[in-house]
């Protein structure tokens, strides 16, 4: 898990996380969500709210369970922020790419890692 | 791990001290609420709220901090409040912040169109608009002989920043 472990640097519209307005939303306190996921008291929610602490991936699970909400929603600055670094990976794996060698498989390939680096959804090859 | 986010946000943070300490509201985009409540400070009030304050700005990089204006005419709060006002205009301006300062009347011009309503009928419109975050935490009205509830600090922010949104809009 890259995206966790070096700095972060985020150029997002969105806040990192929306933890604490769907918390508050549903009249719950901190303590209340921490009994939810299993924790021993609200101090690891707050962290979690406050972007101090990156959930894991079953925990983020659990705030979708709760909220009613998906992921990408209750974590929207930390999407933006992985969605353009798939996109730069995306684009960087593209110039590798040798247009000379190119056979069947590598255009998928490039036709999908565009699409990637566009956003777009990767369309199925038809048969 | 360290984070900076650089974020170029759309939040409109709306500050309404209070003798408790201060309401606060974050309203983000067109209307969406992202922090809502009531910080109670005890001891030094001021300190302790500007503390909280700068905290919250640090948080939430507002794009703009929406206050009461403490000049303007028919404003009642006392000189502690009055003070803490300016020592909020004073942290924002440092921050290099935008701070926009509301008036009664032009609140009460952005929630009816003749412009006449109290601070009750403004929390009711909320409570509808925000049923969600609002509609559980606004109080009974209250009798001629009683105290406000210190909750209607939190209605307060909302409008406050609600009416500057509106205001931005040109609504």
């Amino acid at each position: 898990m890259e995206f966790f472990q070096k700095s972060i640097h985020m150029a997002s519209s969105h806040l990192p996380n929306y933890l604490r307005a769907n918390r508050k939303r549903l009249g719950v306190s901190q303590d209340d969500v921490a009994c939810l996921l299993g924790a021993r008291s609200g101090g690891k929610v707050c962290r979690y709210e406050r972007g101090a602490r990156e959930p894991s991936l079953r925990v983020a699970l659990a705030y979708e369970t709760i909220f009613k909400r998906p992921i990408r929603e209750l974590f929207a600055g930390l999407h933006d922020e992985v969605k353009r670094e798939v996109t730069a990976h995306a684009k960087r794996m593209m110039r590798k790419i040798d247009p000379a060698k190119a056979g069947n498989q590598s255009a998928r390939k490039s036709e999908s890692l565009a699409a990637i680096a566009k956003g777009k959804r990767v369309k199925p090859k038809a048969p | 791990m360290t984070k900076t986010f650089q974020r170029k946000n759309n939040i409109i943070l709306a500050i309404v001290p209070s003798s408790r300490g201060f309401g606060f509201a974050a309203l983000e985009g067109r209307d969406t609420l992202v922090d809502w409540g009531l910080s109670i400070v005890t001891g030094d009030k001021n300190s302790g709220s500007l503390k909280n304050i700068e905290k919250m700005i640090a948080d939430y990089r507002p794009r703009v901090l929406v206050l009461h204006d403490a000049s303007a005419k028919g404003y009642r709060k006392g000189p502690r409040i009055r003070k803490l006002v300016t020592d909020i205009v004073v942290l924002a301006k440092e921050r290099t912040m935008n701070v926009a300062l509301l008036s009664r009347d032009q609140l009460m011009q952005a929630f009816f169109i003749d412009g006449k309503g109290t601070k009750y009928t403004v929390a009711q419109v909320l409570a509808k608009r925000f049923p969600e975050e609002l509609g559980h935490r606004l109080p009974l009205k209250r009798k001629a002989w009683s105290s406000e509830s210190h909750r209607m600090a939190i209605f307060e922010a909302v409008a406050v920043a609600f009416a500057q949104r509106l205001r931005a809009k040109g609504l």
